[in-house]
């Protein structure tokens, strides 16, 4: 009898410590986020990745995304932002041009956070037709994909010579400006192309998922009017322009936890960086953008660099929208295509119609778009392409002040027609894709 | 190591079987031999006593344990003839006795003394092969500490604390002063650089958890790892614990596979015998406090410090040179702190039960006003024997702490960190007028107001259970099945309410949970098999399977209605993080005995990890040991050296282990959350997966010798080891056109290599004296082999630095600018304020009021390596000196010799003119601006890197056990015993801060040595009070 109990409890602890080895898998899979191949192969998995990638243009956080690119270093190189410490070193050495490094996170955002985003849309372009989508969502989730890589590169190629137009590990060759902008635009016409290639009826999954707080197709035609313009493709940045509905504000939303991310750079962080007096300074009185812009109800600060500085007015709520494009962007892309082709009453009357704005005819959300109010000018000071080009680059810098267009604009105006030499050229390539890349020509 | 087929085969034939052993007897008619074991002094029974028959030319070696009488029972199965029994207990000396085995199956022998000795050379039995093995047997070293001296060191109610300077080779750390704040324990060197560094914990082979990482970051920043970290080691009560086994390498713990590369610390506590239940009582009242105040600025005029921060009481501007009072507001942050410790045991058994049961109970208060530390342990194991074959145990135990926190370091509401920061001559008392303390004007907070507002906390539940099955069907095998499990849930609590840290501060709280499951499955069979004359093979098998789970749940809230003590108000936030981890391997160790004299030991460790990727899945640790018993040798009686040296052991022996790599899900590529628009969505990951992650693999050999010397009087054990750690993971960056930041690869390598030596003597045993004396000496060389690239830097925190060929860890930063004669070159400054930098200037113009800056060529600013904070060895020396076993005197010096401490605490001081050097401004010695504000110097690291070399008395103790006929009579107790003792009474050190050991960033592997405002270690008094019944 004991013999069998001892048996018995010997073969029953056995057990128990063999079956709390349980089945010995070791193929765990990592709880905290969603497998790969759930991501790549399932409808909803593309399309989490769909928004995702979206995230990862317009930012979540305090000092990530593509948007903060976008505004950052063409603010601080050029007469829209300045730092107020020394604290701030990198992003004051974009104010200076004095001890710009490749290594710093300001210097190498632009680029890094580029092709995170052109690595997602890759991936959604590869993976997105294999899964069962359905062809609406299919069309728009390749649209998405192709204008968010556009918009990343295009970004991109503002900051540094030359860039890779695809995301990989392997040796990844840089091509010149030109052909980085090709590769834009025929993205963009591409995206054009999968939004158009289905009854819009059938876009409307993906308009309530995806393409959230905005039109997809303005924003492909407001890219291209864009892009033509650097590209010198005039009227084709015309034909794109016109395209676009002016009385419609397409933004970026930040509900939170998310945070805009101008505000996050200018407000959170101790209001580190700030407006420039110079802005005002240099406006005309008649203009009412500069106090839309920035608090003209609060004195000025003193920046280090030495010189007078203001607190923003917009976005100074955390979850205050970013607006895409400005719709008078469109105006002034067509007023300059325009003047740029020989074709000047047009433009004359576009520049007016900025100018003489004084009602908002677009907004989203507690963002609504800037008016000039101003008085139109006379047909005899708008009668040349000089007095054309010198008026539409003062417009462009009222009226797309921290739209991250001013350090291209002064490229293509010039500093003479913009008034500003910016501080940096060019940005060197980040040090690790220099040390990395063997292509890298660094 | 390539996968090879080979190995995937056993891997998978390991999973299949999960642990069938095959199992042989041996068939004979075993003889009986009975007897007892006495105490050598009072005759008394002597239980735990080991027996062993030593069949020498035969082999086996047949092994038991007296019982709570002294008895003993042996069965044997050898042939007849004349064999040496041989007594031994830790902590006394080695008896022989010849029996001779004949016709009679039943012998017995006559009564056995065993004398004290201050010896342990080979009578130890150790456990660290997975079965309890003779010490002469294992060809490495196997550091013991005794239950009696952990139970016994002074007002530490924590095991790491009591190992402190007792084994050679392990530099354990207490990184505050804060009561549970955790020890950080290296075992020869650092061999990881983003991995821990912390040894695996083992406690009745139950895996347990000794995460070392803050759920809330009350030391350094939020970025950081913190320093008032508990240690889950110390949730073990020292009263429960028997002995403590450290296993310091690969070569002594490639059985442990895949964790050990930062070895083992193995951990067994007290069980029950048969006998009389016996309880045992101790209680201790204990009073703390810190060694010193922060030296700080006394001058009665105002400084530059004074001037720049501070108002008169009148609110106008302080002028240099004006009178002003000075505060010390630390006697009102500091305390003396009280502290109570309880333990009740009950042991005993009959029929064949044995048990062992315990409560515990701790109450320490911190030195720091509104810190303190609260415990409470029960304990229960029982021990069924089910019938001769078959034993089970079950052991369980349930922990629930409490540690009260105060923030510091970093922090800006630590109430010294405040206080460090606040030029003296703020008044920091309570102001009617405001109905508060007044806020501090560099960092706002008042350290008084916070002392009494802010609150930090850690609770712990922790149950630690196993049951364990040992079958012995025939007399040379036994086979152990263990399930352990370790469960427990830590609750931290951090309250910030509103306006206690500034006046627009709107509260903020943190309150994270962090649930721990572990548990693992080990089967352990050992086989004795002797063939030919003189050959004996113990053939040891084992598999083990682990499982961890670590769940975070982080809760906390923002923008606080008053009087809120739970997440609530305006901003609330939450997240979770989930890790799990599996391992499981086999193992097969094969070791030959030859003639009882010569140990060879061969093993073959096979493991898997679910962190591994999958095509270097298994992995296998092999070790190679041998020990040879000199003094056993026929030769060794004749050769006249017996007389001086009485005992020789040469030893080597080689292995290796792994390290899991720092990121559990490292192989995989992750996706992370993105939210888009109030959408979710999902994103890859910057960190590219390594399917081909691998264990950091370590290396190791050792070699030495013990030796006894004068009859056994004296002995010494001297270790040579060489590490080398392939394979350690870093972060290898990626092109930026990947859209990869990095990927986790195996690159690096650290050696580590050293001597240890161990001496000990009884240097007196005359009348009822004795006099024993132990000392331990240690030296290690730790050295980063490879890196990324050849100059490849990786910076951790302020000033550590990993770099190629130095030790992980070293402190690097700006220096002097100094002449050719080493004189420091000091700077003039532009009216304006500006420092020029033009060294030719101050020299030839001594009229000029000069400043300490930077060294620099052009506009770059020099670094270089300024110290390191490893030490160059560590040494102790403990002795006790006894009396008639009543009266007992002893203490226990520990020092670390050659390391360099960051003090970032004087740091501080100098720039904020608190420090006693600013002094030197105020007396015009120095220009004002000298040290104070003077942001050149404040980043001239080389200023604040000071020796840290100290030796502490670590333990000083004086007691008297009372056995007199009253004891019994009127207590009805076996005896009684009153100790007063005293905890780091004394530190001998050049170090200009209060406390060269403690470490701002607590268990960080690379970031060691910085003392920034960090609470000191305190100094206790302990009175303790032992009964036994």
């Amino acid at each position: 009898m004991r013999n069998l109990i001892s048996r018995r409890a010997g073969r029953v602890a056995l057990l128990a410590a063999l079956a709390g080895a349980g089945g010995c898998d070791l193929d765990l899979t990592n709880p905290n986020s969603p497998p790969e191949d759930l991501v790549l192969t399932t409808p909803d998995g593309i399309i989490a990745l769909a928004v995702g990638m979206q995230g990862q243009f317009a930012g979540t956080t305090v000092g990530t995304g593509m948007v903060l690119n976008a505004v950052r270093a063409p603010g601080l190189v050029t007469d829209e932002l300045s730092t107020t410490t020394r604290a701030l070193a990198a992003d004051r050495s974009l104010v200076t041009g004095v001890g710009v490094d490749a290594s710093f996170g300001v210097v190498t955002s632009p680029y890094t956070t580029a092709f995170r985003v052109v690595r997602s849309a890759e991936e959604l372009l590869e993976n997105a037709p294999n899964v069962g989508l359905t062809r609406g969502m299919l069309a728009g989730i390749s649209a998405t994909a192709r204008t968010f890589k556009a918009m990343s590169l295009g970004i991109a190629i503002q900051h540094y010579e030359q860039i890779p137009v695809t995301a990989t590990q392997d040796e990844n060759p840089l091509f010149p400006r030109a052909v980085v902008l090709d590769s834009v635009l025929s993205l963009l016409e591409q995206a054009r192309a999968d939004l158009g290639s289905v009854p819009a009826a059938e876009l409307a999954d993906f308009n309530a998922r995806v393409a959230i707080g905005y039109n997809l197709g303005d924003v492909i035609n407001a890219m291209l009017a864009r892009y033509y313009l650097i590209d010198g493709q005039y009227q084709a940045a015309i034909d794109a322009a016109a395209r676009v509905p002016l009385t419609r504000l397409n933004v970026f939303s930040y509900p939170d936890p998310l945070r805009n991310p101008v505000w996050g750079y200018s407000q959170f962080s101790l209001d580190y960086v700030r407006g420039t007096q110079e802005f005002v300074a240099e406006a005309d009185t008649s203009d009412d953008r500069p106090a839309f812009w920035l608090r003209l109800d609060q004195a000025t600060v003193n920046g280090s660099p030495a010189v007078p500085l203001r607190n923003l007015r917009q976005y100074a709520d955390r979850n205050a929208p970013f607006p895409i494009y400005l719709p008078d962007e469109m105006r002034l892309i067509q007023a300059e295509a325009h003047t740029r082709l020989g074709n000047l009453g047009p433009a004359a009357t576009l520049v007016n119609a900025v100018r003489t704005q004084c009602t908002p005819s677009a907004s989203s959300g507690n963002f609504t778009e800037p008016v000039a109010c101003m008085p139109a000018l006379p047909a005899d000071r708008l009668d040349t392409a000089a007095e054309l080009l010198a008026e539409i680059a003062y417009q462009r810098r009222y009226e797309l002040y921290l739209q991250g267009v001013r350090w291209e604009d002064i490229r293509r105006f010039g500093t003479a027609v913009a008034g500003e030499t910016p501080s940096v050229t060019w940005f060197p390539l980040p040090q690790s894709e220099c040390i990395l890349n063997p292509a890298a020509p660094c | 190591m390539r996968p090879t087929r080979l190995r995937r085969w056993l891997g998978a034939t390991l999973l299949l079987l999960c642990g069938a052993l095959p199992s042989r007897a041996a068939a004979q008619e075993p003889y009986t031999i009975t007897g007892t074991v006495l105490d050598a002094d009072t005759r008394a029974p002597l239980a735990n006593a080991t027996v062993q028959l030593r069949t020498g030319a035969e082999g086996t070696a047949q092994r038991t344990v007296t019982d709570e009488a002294g008895r003993y029972t042996l069965r044997a199965r050898v042939a007849a003839g004349t064999y040496t029994l041989q007594f031994s207990q830790l902590g006394r000396g080695t008896a022989t006795r010849q029996v001779t085995l004949g016709a009679a199956r039943e012998v017995t022998v006559e009564p056995v003394p065993l004398a004290a000795a201050a010896l342990q050379l080979e009578e130890l039995v150790v456990t660290g092969q997975g079965v309890p093995t003779e010490r002469r047997e294992v060809g490495n070293t196997v550091a013991t500490v005794r239950g009696e001296e952990v139970n016994q060191a002074p007002a530490t109610p924590s095991v790491d604390r009591a190992l402190q300077g007792r084994i050679a080779g392990a530099v354990i750390s207490q990184n505050s002063g804060n009561p549970g704040a955790g020890s950080t324990i290296r075992l020869r060197g650092t061999s990881s650089i983003l991995g821990g560094a912390d040894p695996l914990i083992v406690v009745d082979g139950i895996i347990i958890e000794n995460n070392t990482d803050p759920l809330i970051s009350l030391g350094s920043n939020n970025t950081r790892q913190g320093s008032a970290v508990s240690s889950r080691l110390t949730d073990i009560a020292p009263g429960d614990i028997e002995r403590v086994e450290v296993l310091k390498g690969a070569a002594a713990a490639a059985l442990y596979g895949s964790r050990a590369n930062n070895g083992v610390i193995q951990i067994f506590t007290r069980r029950g015998s048969q006998g009389e239940p016996r309880v045992n009582f101790t209680t201790e009242y204990s009073s703390s406090e810190t060694p010193r105040y922060f030296a700080i600025n006394e001058a009665p005029r105002a400084g530059l410090g004074d001037v720049s921060f501070l108002r008169k009481p009148d609110g106008t501007a302080y002028v240099l040179g004006d009178p002003i009072t000075r505060f010390n507001v630390q006697p009102q942050i500091f305390r003396t702190a009280p502290g109570v410790n309880s333990h009740l045991s009950i042991s005993g058994g009959t029929g064949g039960t044995s048990y062992y049961l315990s409560g515990g109970w701790t109450d320490q208060e911190g030195i720091i006003r509104s810190t303190g530390h609260e415990k409470r342990t029960i304990r229960g194991k029982v021990t069924q024997q089910v019938s001769n074959a078959v034993e089970v145990a079950v052991n369980a135990s349930y922990i629930q702490s409490r540690t009260q926190y105060q923030p510091e370091g970093e922090q800006t509401a630590g109430a010294l960190t405040i206080a460090l920061f606040t030029p003296t001559g703020f008044n920091y008392a309570f102001d009617p007028a405001l109905g508060r303390y007044p806020y501090t004007p560099v960092i706002t907070a008042n350290p008084l107001q916070v002392l009494r507002e802010v609150q930090a906390e850690a609770n712990v539940d922790r149950l630690l259970g196993s049951v364990q099955t040992t079958l012995t069907p025939t007399d040379n095998l036994t086979v152990t099945a263990l399930f352990g499990l370790d469960d427990s849930r830590e609750a931290n609590l951090f309250l910030q309410p509103p306006y206690s840290t500034g006046p627009a501060f709107t509260g903020s709280i943190s309150n994270p949970v962090r649930s721990i499951r572990k548990s693992n499955a080990d089967v352990t069979a050992n086989l004795e098999t002797p063939f030919g004359d003189a050959f004996r093979l113990t053939t040891t098998a084992g598999y083990r399977y682990t499982s961890d789970r670590i769940n975070t749940i982080r809760a906390g809230a923002e923008n606080l209605p008053p009087g809120q003590e739970v997440v609530g108000g305006a901003t609330q936030f939450a997240s979770q993080g989930i890790t799990e981890l599996r391992t499981v391997g086999g193992f097969l160790q094969e070791r030959l005995a030859i003639a009882d004299r010569l140990f060879l030991t061969g093993a073959l460790n096979l493991e898997a990890s679910s962190a591994f990727g999958p095509d270097e899945r298994w992995q296998l640790f092999p070790r190679l040991g041998t020990s040879w018993v000199v003094d056993e040798m026929p030769f060794w009686d004749n050769s006249g050296v017996s007389s001086v040296l009485s005992a020789l052991r040469l030893r080597a022996s080689y292995g290796q282990t792994g390290g899991q790599p720092p990121a559990a899900y490292g192989i995989f590529n992750n996706f992370t959350d993105v939210i888009f628009g109030g959408r979710p969505g999902q994103a890859g990951s910057t960190v590219l997966g390594n399917p081909n992650l691998k264990p950091e693999r370590q290396r190791e050999w050792e070699g030495g010798f013990d030796v006894g010397l004068f009859g056994d009087r004296a002995m010494l054990e001297f270790t040579y080891y060489d590490q080398l750690t392939k394979d350690v993971v870093l972060l290898r960056p990626l092109q930026s056109s990947s859209g990869f930041d990095v990927q986790y690869q195996n690159i690096g390598e650290i050696s580590n290599r050293g001597i240890e030596i161990t001496a000990g003597a009884e240097l007196l045993r005359r009348g009822g004296f004795s006099w024993n004396t132990r000392m331990t000496y240690a030296r290690n060389r730790n050295r980063v082999e490879k890196m990324r690239t050849a100059g490849d830097t990786i910076f951790s925190e302020y000033l550590n630095i990993v770099a190629e060929g130095l030790p992980v860890g070293v402190f690097y930063g700006n220096y002097y600018p100094r002449d050719a004669q080493g004189n420091i070159i000091l700077f003039p400054k532009t009216p304006q304020g500006a420092f020029i930098f033009d060294p030719t200037i101050c020299p030839n113009d001594p009229a000029r009021a000069c400043y300490p800056g930077r060294a620099r060529e052009g506009s770059t600013i020099l670094r270089k390596v300024l110290g390191d904070p490893n030490p160059d060895f560590t040494a102790s020396l403990s002795s006790t000196l006894s009396y008639n076993d009543n009266l007992q005197f002893s203490f226990l010096l520990d020092g670390r010799f050659g390391n360099e401490v960051a003090n970032f605490t004087r740091r501080i001081q100098d720039y904020f003119g608190l420090s006693e050097a600013t002094e030197e401004e105020i007396a015009g010695t120095v220009p004002a601006g000298y040290y104070t504000l003077n942001a050149e110097r404040h980043l001239l690291y080389e200023a604040f890197v000071e020796d840290g070399s100290f030796i502490k008395l670590r333990e000083v103790a004086l007691g008297y056990t009372f056995t007199q006929p009253w004891v019994r009579g009127r207590l009805g107790a076996e005896s009684l015993t009153l100790r007063v003792a005293g905890r780091n009474l004394h530190a001998w050190t050049d170090y200009s801060g209060i406390d060269p050991e403690v470490n701002l960033f607590g268990g960080s592997t690379v970031a060691r040595g910085v003392d920034f405002v960090t609470t000191p270690i305190p100094r206790s008094l302990t009175v303790g009070l032992t009964v036994n019944f």
